[in-house]
């Protein structure tokens, strides 16, 4: 059996939670295919291998191997964070120190990866994730870092992040099926990080017609007013789904903020509303250059079907009959 | 007589950072303080953002319940702008409210009590189906969970972290065949709760209403099986029954309002007598916290949060938060005590507000509120709108009271010229785990542990029990 030490750090134990929502398969049988003993984490540390701060400390010794380090959260590295481990060391020294002999480090979150929520605004606490502040390298353990597996801390981000990209990257690594290569600029698994969120939208029909939701709970493309950052936002959300495989931040209505990138969430507001100069969104989908888009969108909008018009702004659906019997107006927009 | 401090932190299987300094003479305890030890400043980063970001930023306060926060920071918005949601939108943020709370009872009973029996002093052979990753009862919680999150999905699309709940109302319409699917899971958990939690029926268990019955009810061989009957039975043996009480004031928002106004648990104060619940009458003390002095005691609405780290006369980031002057507890105990129920009453009077109660109550309210998840589903019609445009939050004053999982939640926020100038959020742990106030007055858990016998101070066990009955939150506490 390998071990896996798992710290909560500065978080809010969100990726905790998210991980026991783990579906195909259950948590308990994710865990088997890692062959690996769950220490120091809050909820399954086993009192039988000691108490946790004990086994912390064996670990940063050495005395105990580490395969893997996970952490949920982001660090304070300047001020002893309180943090509740007895000893005299503040948890970043902790980490720090384990780091060096740990076979991996992995990010788990947003705030682990890059700092997060934990990190906004002014930050007066300086709280900063493992290798990256925000989008620089750095953070707690500076842009050279290799871990003893020769791999820079791999960054599973999210707020939270989804179960089975905790799970199947740490499965990954303990299968040696990652390495650099695998991972993109911010260091993230391209496996799960290399697609957007927009894909599998189910509004990507309105999104090509530029048919747009101009409140919630209409069923248009979130994009255009409602702030939905899924065009470039770099996760499978849409694809894989959430919650027993039922949901997604746009299925339930609501605009995707890029969660899993370096800038969240300081970098994506205004949240809930899209940011336009001259009626063009200020932010355009990853790699689509602004000319085309203003020509493409302008061709599209026009070329919109009325069912899409009609249904975008709608909260249920207005069906290809209602509409000859509505001809004056939409009736059945409710909203 | 000898007197020995001792300081216990980490907790296992707990949420948070939380450390726990008690005296211990002649192996009880006698005084204790409670420290939460980990500061994030939640309410300084929210200072001059746009109102609407609060709905983002505190659903990260808590992985457990920040459904329940975006809920309040949602509602100290509409009561800005004195509007309502939609009668859809306030039963699907039932559904979903509902739905973070069981969630957070079951996960806190299978994860971080139940537990416990398996471990020294206790090592029960009858609690090995609680054993972590392994028992039988564990694995299924865990499994079972599924069900119940896709239901959530079908109505907040993902969680934690959902954004559905806005000032307007929810942002996803449920549809007939949804409504339908969702009704599906439920009784699937449903299922698991009535065949493994309980050994009976949901109906049969909610028709208990005294100790006397529930007596009856445990000897019955089905039940003593169940998860519930092998706490029950354990609970007794050890003692959980004797630790855990203080001369307890209870408090709640009122929980759960259904779509005409009426509250399925109702606000109110309880020392004895249930009077009225007035947000008015909720100050909070620094005296013994991490904070400027300057203000003294300060209703939330004009609370300040400015850290002073440097103050060695303090021993934790909680502030102590005080109903008419007084500490008071917040949870699904509180709740019930407040509604009357008659089972959870009959106990209190039999064993106090002890550990065995709170947990029991904990459960208890779990049943109630999942036959309540299925009525509130039934009651949504996919024909009317679920959100309601509601304006820009310019200036003014808002209050946003939800009850959470762990008990009762504010949001207090002010906004001028349409950015942030205040945002003070009190949580029920901040209730329940508060350090010292102005009058050097304990926090509801403090004056709980006295008395409690520490026997062997390096297996603290029942300690650690009375401290799990609260179902402590440190994340949420300090903010
Ligand atoms: S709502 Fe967002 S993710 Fe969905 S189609 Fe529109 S832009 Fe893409
Ligand atoms: S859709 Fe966007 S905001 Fe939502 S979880 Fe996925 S990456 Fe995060």
């Amino acid at each position: 059996m390998a071990n896996l030490l798992w710290i909560q750090a500065v978080c809010c134990g969100g990726e905790t939670a998210s991980l026991l929502n783990s579906d195909h398969p259950h948590l308990p049988a994710a865990l088997r295919t890692l062959g690996a003993t769950l220490l120091g984490h809050g909820y399954f540390h086993d009192q039988d291998t000691g108490r946790a701060e004990q086994v912390i400390e064996e670990c940063a010794s050495g005395k105990r191997h580490v395969d893997l380090l996970a952490v949920e959260g982001a660090v304070h590295p300047q001020a002893p964070d309180g943090s509740a481990w007895a000893s005299a060391k503040p948890l970043a020294e902790w980490i720090r120190a384990i780091a060096q002999v740990a076979d991996c480090t992995v990010a788990i979150g947003t705030c682990a990866s890059f700092g997060g929520v934990m990190a906004c605004g002014r930050n007066p606490l300086r709280a900063t994730g493992l290798q990256f502040h925000r989008d620089q390298k750095g953070g707690l353990l500076g842009a050279s870092f290799r871990s003893k597996m020769g791999v820079p801390v791999v960054n599973v981000p999210g707020c939270p992040a989804h179960p089975d990209w905790i799970i199947g990257t740490l499965w990954a690594l303990r299968a040696n099926r990652l390495d650099e290569a695998d991972l993109d600029r911010f260091n993230r698994p391209r496996v799960f990080y290399g697609k957007l969120a927009h894909h599998a939208c189910p509004r990507n029909e309105y999104y090509e017609f530029k048919a747009s939701a101009a409140a919630y709970s209409q069923q248009g493309c979130l994009f255009e007013n409602l702030g939905c950052k899924g065009t470039l936002c770099e996760s499978d959300c849409n694809e894989r789904l959430w919650l027993a495989r039922t949901g997604s931040c746009t299925r339930g209505g609501f605009p995707c903020l890029s969660c899993t990138s370096p800038l969240f969430p300081d970098g994506f507001t205004p949240f809930f509303k899209t940011a336009k100069i001259g009626g063009i969104p200020t932010s355009l989908p990853l790699d689509v250059p602004k000319a085309w888009y203003v020509g493409i969108s302008g061709l599209s909008k026009l070329a919109c079907p009325e069912r899409l018009r009609r249904n975008a702004v709608s909260f249920k659906p207005v069906w290809a009959g209602n509409q000859e019997s509505n001809e004056d107006g939409p009736q059945n927009d409710r909203l | 007589m000898v007197r020995k401090t001792i300081a216990f932190s980490p907790f296992t299987r707990l949420e948070g950072d939380l450390q726990i300094r008690v005296d211990i003479e002649n192996g009880q305890i006698v005084s204790s303080r409670a420290s939460g030890t980990l500061y994030r400043g939640f309410e300084t980063m929210l200072r001059g953002r746009d109102p609407l970001d609060a709905i983002v930023i505190t659903c990260r306060v808590c992985g457990q319940c920040g459904l329940t926060h975006s809920a309040a920071a949602a509602e100290a918005i509409r009561s800005l702008l004195g509007v309502r949601m939609p009668r859809n939108a306030r039963l699907a943020g039932n559904v979903m409210l509902a739905i973070e709370a069981i969630l957070s009872h079951f996960t806190h009973f299978y994860l971080s009590f139940a537990p416990d029996f398996t471990e020294p002093p206790y090592c029960e052979r009858q609690a090995q189906i609680f054993l972590p990753l392994a028992g039988s009862s564990f694995l299924r919680a865990l499994r079972e969970r599924e069900a119940l999150l896709g239901v959530l999905g079908l109505i907040a699309g993902k969680w934690p972290n959902s954004l559905a709940i806005q000032p307007g109302g929810t942002t996803r319409p449920v549809t007939a065949s949804e409504i339908r699917r969702a009704h599906g899971l439920l009784s699937e958990y449903l299922r698991f709760v009535e065949e493994q939690v309980l050994g009976c029926e949901l109906e049969e268990w909610l028709q208990l209403r005294s100790v006397p019955e529930l007596e009856r009810w445990l000897g019955s061989g089905s039940h003593a099986a169940g998860d519930l009957g092998t706490f029950a039975a354990l609970s007794l043996r050890h003692g959980l029954t004797g630790i855990g009480s203080w001369p307890a004031r209870f408090l709640s928002s009122g929980g759960w309002s259904g779509p005409d106004g009426e509250t399925l648990l109702p606000p109110g104060f309880h020392d004895g007598l249930t009077r009225e619940f007035d947000s008015a009458r909720i100050t909070e003390h620094v005296k013994h916290s991490w904070y400027d002095l300057r203000g003294g005691a300060l209703p939330p609405a004009s609370g300040e949060t400015e850290p002073a780290p440097e103050r060695d006369d303090a021993y934790s980031w909680a502030k102590a938060p005080r109903y008419e002057g007084q500490p008071a507890e917040t949870g699904p105990l509180a709740r019930l005590i407040i509604a009357q129920d008659p089972l959870i009453a009959d106990l209190a009077k039999k064993y106090g507000p002890s550990a065995f109660v709170r947990e029991i109550a904990r459960l208890h309210e779990s049943i109630r509120l999942l036959k309540q998840v299925g009525a509130w589903l039934g009651e949504v019609d996919p024909e009317e709108p679920f959100y309601q445009e509601a304006p820009q939050a310019l200036s003014g004053t808002g209050v946003g009271l939800v009850e959470a999982p762990r008990g009762t939640l504010g949001h207090w926020l002010r906004v001028e010229e349409g950015k942030i100038q205040n945002y003070q959020i009190i949580t029920p742990t901040g209730w329940n785990l508060s350090p010292r106030d102005s009058v050097d007055e304990p926090g509801p858990l403090e004056t709980a542990l006295v008395g409690v016998p520490v026997p062997d101070p390096d297996r603290p066990a029942a300690m650690a029990y009375v401290v799990k009955s609260f179902d402590p939150c440190l994340y949420c506490t300090v903010h």
